[in-house]
């Protein structure tokens, strides 16, 4: 070949699309489309022609009508919610009673016969394995729950008629009707929200689907949100209705981070994200029975045995760091107490404490240790003789000992609020900061979806803490 | 007309089904290379783990396979590669999924093209198919979904369909491992070349574009005489495709 | 432990976070308006000038009407112009200044990298129409020639701008257009619309907020000294005279070329009706249009209405097998023709 006769032939290229228009995209797609017209008018017999006869216009038309699609909608994601959230206790307890019940002393004891020094075996049982046998036994069993339950509706083909229903509201702030569902799948788990952002085939709003999915509350922080409001707003109303009254606060940090779902979208669509890309279209599939086997052995396999190493991954070094910095001295403090001392400042303007900062700067690789992580460092700092030493991440199985345990750490009820606000608005977990990273490979989205939430979490505390100041002390 | 020919096949001698085995991710030392192209929500992936013995997964929702998974199978002796590109509507836009497919498709140059299509909604996804029969002249049709097609009412003439596309059309339910055998022996037959596919080209094109792209292509064809999608890439350089031209001028096309 | 006084804090943040907002608000905020100034040098005033002079070349200009258009200081438009004149760019003719053939050569180039700018915005990115020109303002002077030639080849040497407007070639040709203004018709006169102009910015943001679009086909209804009525598309448009001043018209004569009455928008279709679609309108670019394209939004394809939305929007049409939910502004730029 020539390279001169290549140059010629794309010079004569750009003379005849001169001459032959705009058009020519429109022309080739419109002929394609006229060629499949005449081949499928030989070779189809379609006898039933009328959609409108078809089972999937009837479901279409109950799912998506003014009256029952809404209540269809929320109470399939509430059951599904709460299928998870009941359905997963037993299993994790019991993973609970093995890994740190029986296996761990069996290690300490093993670890013992071997002769190990105290650090050795301290650094690799009490730091690495329990950070990674906490977060298997709190993680796994609500997302073997949640997921399998959520492909099936995908499967079935629901989620792309929640998706229809709700793009309204989502096109008010600037997102996609999909956002629906990578945020539903958020309220399992931010990291595989994020993954499941794919579905949207819009890059702007991919984006702002990726950014805000950290919103949903996940649930590695449901736990929190709910003891919290159990021990500390429970408590300020009669004990007939504690109940409900801390259920009501729950939901509404949940509600909370909806709206800023919402808010947030809406500014990025409208600043930073304005310029990329959008386009919007929706296909409906057919619905589908699903293989039910199947769709569970994939959804736990590639859904909830891939998050779940990601957070083993980064759960191990977290630990032995949790780990480390109890047992490390500077003079005559830990490491971990001269931290705590430093961020006391700062936690007490945002209505938080040292302890609380400090848990949530070690536990980013998953929110499910950082209860734990409080209750062993709040111990370190009083000086309380409870849980397993310094080091050592633990719960108490009575709500009203952690709740003694937090008191003596010197948490009020403002102190509760803001962590509840604050566990809802903060910097995505690192499994979650690796996937947004995966998904947009790009260190600018990854940074900002990581630190604007935190950003605002340090904004509502602080707010939230002076007001609290003045009206209410 | 047989809509759903039941695959009896396994039973006849054409179809050795001792010959079949699945060899999952090992994808060393082939002789062919398979690439599966359809539209999204196709079933597709379904196809592709029946071939494999794999378990990807497979949701009810346009667009799930997003990078290019790879899978092999081994038969009569021949050991396959089976590359799952992602799905996509069309190849004539600019999306990575769809220059991951189109550029999979053009310049991995595989064996044999296998395009599985929904044959309930026939018509657009012949859309793809034709683009596809512009770049590849070795292809196959693998017409899944025909359980869904049967409880529609819908009746294809399949020897009809093969006769307009001058390509293979191999009826397939993957779901019920229906059509699968005759879809491997087809592949087989085509990679082989005991079938020679005279694949339809695009038609319905006004005038003037038509003889543009007609002056390119013989140009192309005079420098490229052994490439079968000159008029592909003529349409591709009026629409002023950049990867195109750079491709061109670097000569990947030989 | 801590004393402070919780109300000193709050006023402390609130007085910062304003501070914040005034400086860095989208637009308007004092940072961008500063930087903006600080950006201003001799090239961008000249290259303003020039497309100044080239866009108002049958009038006679003088430095007055310059100051006024481009809104610099005296000094800044009259040092640019020294400068213009040893450049040999321009030339005074008494009080008016003049292109020179060099002057006139670089003020194409300039024109040719804002439509080009303008056409990439519409075609590869995200940004809303109202924002294209003012970007394509700034962008301008910051790309030298083999950007712009790299540009114009990703997009493929494109001849119209997104208003209409033809882009210069590299050696300076520039498509012609019969346009005349759409007060210029007469009543049952049809014209397609081909051209709408983005300067001055509040008609054009009148027009767009009127949902026309560029390559639709009207027909004159009422045209006199208070309004122009004109039906396209299934909807009748009233608009000031300036307004359709804006608006450039081709005249339809042949009779082939004529859209029946029943062409209509998308969104004018109803439950239980059919349609045979009768194109894309040119306002849809880029991405969007090519996949509204892929999906079976072509001419010819049968559609009609699958499912309404509890809230009105997006609606579920049923086209080529398959059903596709696509939101209001997008069905507006899609043309049937009702059975």
């Amino acid at each position: 070949m020539d390279k001169r006769n290549i140059q010629n032939i794309i010079a004569l290229a750009n003379e005849l699309r001169w001459k032959i228009g705009d058009d020519f995209h429109d022309n080739l797609a419109e002929g394609i489309y006229a060629d499949a017209a005449e081949i499928v008018e030989d070779a189809i017999i379609d006898k039933n022609r009328d959609r409108k006869e078809r089972l999937d216009n009837k479901i279409d038309r109950i799912v998506t009508s003014r009256v029952w699609g809404f209540p269809i909608m929320f109470s399939i994601l509430a059951l599904v919610l709460w299928i998870t959230i009941k359905g997963a206790n037993y299993p994790s307890a019991f993973l609970a009673d093995i890994l740190l019940g029986d296996v761990r002393p069996m290690l300490k004891s093993f670890a013992a016969s071997l002769n190990f020094p105290w650090w050795l075996s301290g650094f690799l049982i009490d730091g690495v394995y329990l950070a990674v046998a906490w977060v298997i036994a709190v993680m796994l069993p609500p997302m073997a729950i949640f997921f399998p339950l959520f492909t099936l509706l995908e499967d079935f083909g629901y989620l792309p008629r929640v998706a229809f229903n709700l793009d309204y509201l989502f096109k008010k702030s600037g997102a996609h009707g999909k956002q629906a569902l990578t945020m539903s799948m958020g309220f399992g788990c931010n990291a595989a929200g994020v993954v499941a952002t794919r579905i949207i085939d819009s890059p702007r709003e991919r984006l702002i689907a990726i950014i805000t999915n950290n919103f949903s509350l996940c649930n590695g922080r449901w736990p929190t949100q709910i003891l919290l409001a159990t021990i500390f707003i429970g408590a300020v109303v009669p004990a007939s209705l504690s109940s409900i009254v801390s259920l009501g606060a729950v939901f509404g940090i949940a509600v909370l981070g909806i709206f800023f779902m919402f808010f947030v979208s809406w500014t990025l669509s409208k600043t930073l994200l304005k310029g990329e890309v959008s386009t919007f279209n929706l296909e409906l599939p057919p619905y589908r029975p699903p293989d039910f086997w199947r769709t569970i052995y994939t959804s736990i396999i590639d859904r909830t045995l891939i998050v779940l190493w990601r957070a083993i991954v980064f759960a191990a070094p977290a630990g032995a760091v949790i780990w480390l910095i109890s047992n490390l001295y500077i003079g005559d403090q830990s490491i971990a107490a001269w931290m705590i001392h430093y961020l006391d400042g700062f936690g007490f303007l945002i209505g938080l404490n040292g302890v609380i900062l400090l848990a949530y700067i070690v536990a980013i690789p998953a929110n499910e240790i950082v209860i734990p992580t409080i209750l062993m460092l709040t111990v370190l700092v009083t000086g309380m003789h409870i849980g397993e030493g310094a080091g050592v991440m633990f719960e108490l199985d009575s709500v009203n000992d952690t709740a003694s345990v937090l008191k003596a750490g010197g948490w009020t009820l403002l102190t509760a609020i803001n962590v509840m606000l604050f566990s809802l608005l903060h910097n995505p977990c690192s499994t979650t900061i690796y996937t947004i990273y995966k998904e947009t490979k790009s260190m600018k989205w990854t940074v900002l979806a990581s630190i604007l939430p935190i950003i605002m979490g340090f904004v509502v505390t602080f707010v939230v803490a002076q007001l609290w100041r003045i009206f209410v002390n | 007309m047989d809509v759903l020919p039941h695959s009896n096949c396994e039973n006849c001698q054409h179809f050795n089904a001792d010959g079949l085995k699945k060899l999952g991710v090992d994808t060393t030392d082939f002789d062919f290379v398979v690439a599966l192209a359809g539209n999204p929500n196709t079933g597709k992936s379904t196809v592709f783990n029946a071939l494999t013995g794999l378990r990807q997964h497979t949701g009810n929702w346009p667009g799930k396979t997003v990078t290019r998974a790879e899978g092999a199978f081994q038969y009569n002796e021949k050991k396959y590669k089976l590359v799952d590109l992602p799905g996509t509507y069309s190849l004539l836009s600019t999306s990575d999924d769809e220059e991951v497919a189109r550029n999979f498709i053009l310049f991995g140059k595989p064996d044999v093209t296998v395009i599985v299509v929904d044959a309930n909604r026939l018509e657009r996804n012949l859309n793809l198919v034709l683009q596809i029969l512009e770049i590849t002249d070795k292809a196959v049709l693998c017409l899944n979904l025909m359980d869904e097609a049967k409880r529609n009412n819908i009746e294809i003439n399949i020897r009809s369909l093969a006769k307009d596309l001058g390509i293979p059309v191999v009826p397939a339910s993957a779901r019920y491992k229906e059509g699968i055998p005759e879809l491997i022996q087809t592949i087989s037959d085509v990679a082989s070349g005991k079938i020679i596919c005279k694949p339809h080209r695009i038609k319905n094109i006004p005038k003037d574009i038509e003889e543009a792209v007609k002056i390119l292509s013989l140009k192309i064809k005079k420098e490229f005489p052994n490439i079968p999608n000159s008029r592909w890439i003529a349409f591709r350089l009026l629409e002023g495709d950049n990867q195109i031209i750079e491709a061109l001028e670097s000569g990947v096309f030989v | 432990m801590y004393t402070y006084n919780p109300i000193y804090a709050l006023l402390i943040f609130i007085v910062v976070s304003m501070v914040i907002f005034l400086l860095f608000r989208p637009n308007r905020g004092l940072f961008w308006k500063i930087r903006s100034i600080y950006r201003i040098d001799d090239k961008i005033v000249i290259e303003d000038i020039l497309k100044q002079l080239y866009h108002n070349e049958a009038k006679q200009i003088g430095i007055n009407f310059l100051v006024n258009a481009l809104g610099y200081r005296d000094s800044t438009i009259i040092s640019g112009i020294d400068k213009m004149i040893d450049g040999n760019l321009v030339y005074f003719e008494g009080e008016h200044l003049t292109l020179t053939e060099e002057g006139h050569d670089y003020a194409l180039k300039i024109v040719r990298v804002h439509r080009l700018w303008e056409r990439y915005l519409a075609e590869k990115t995200g940004f809303d129409k109202s924002e294209w020109h003012g970007i394509a303002e700034r962008k301008e002077h910051e790309t030298d020639d083999e950007e712009a030639k790299n540009l114009a080849s990703s997009l493929g040497n494109p001849i119209f701008d997104p208003h209409g407007d033809p882009i210069p070639t590299s050696s300076g040709k520039i498509a012609e257009l019969d346009s005349i203004p759409l007060s210029g018709l007469k009543v049952g006169d049809i014209g397609k619309i081909i051209n709408i102009d983005d300067n001055p910015e509040l008609i054009y943001k009148q027009i767009l907020a009127e949902n026309i679009h560029i390559g639709s086909q009207l027909k004159v209804l009422e045209n006199n000294t208070t309004r122009v009525t004109f039906y396209s598309e299934g909807e009748e448009y009233r608009l000031a005279p300036i307004v359709a001043a804006n608006i450039k018209v081709l005249k339809v004569n042949t009779p082939e070329e004529i859209l029946e009455d029943n062409v209509i928008r998308l969104t004018g279709l109803k439950p239980d009706e059919t349609a045979i679609i009768e194109g894309i309108s040119k306002e849809s670019r880029g991405d969007s249009r090519r996949r509204l394209l892929d999906l079976g939004f072509v001419k010819g394809a049968e559609i009609s209405i699958d499912l309404v939305n509890p809230f009105g929007e997006p609606t579920a049409y049923f086209v080529k097998g398959t059903t596709i939910a696509l939101r209001d502004d997008q069905a507006r730029k899609i043309l049937i023709k009702k059975d």
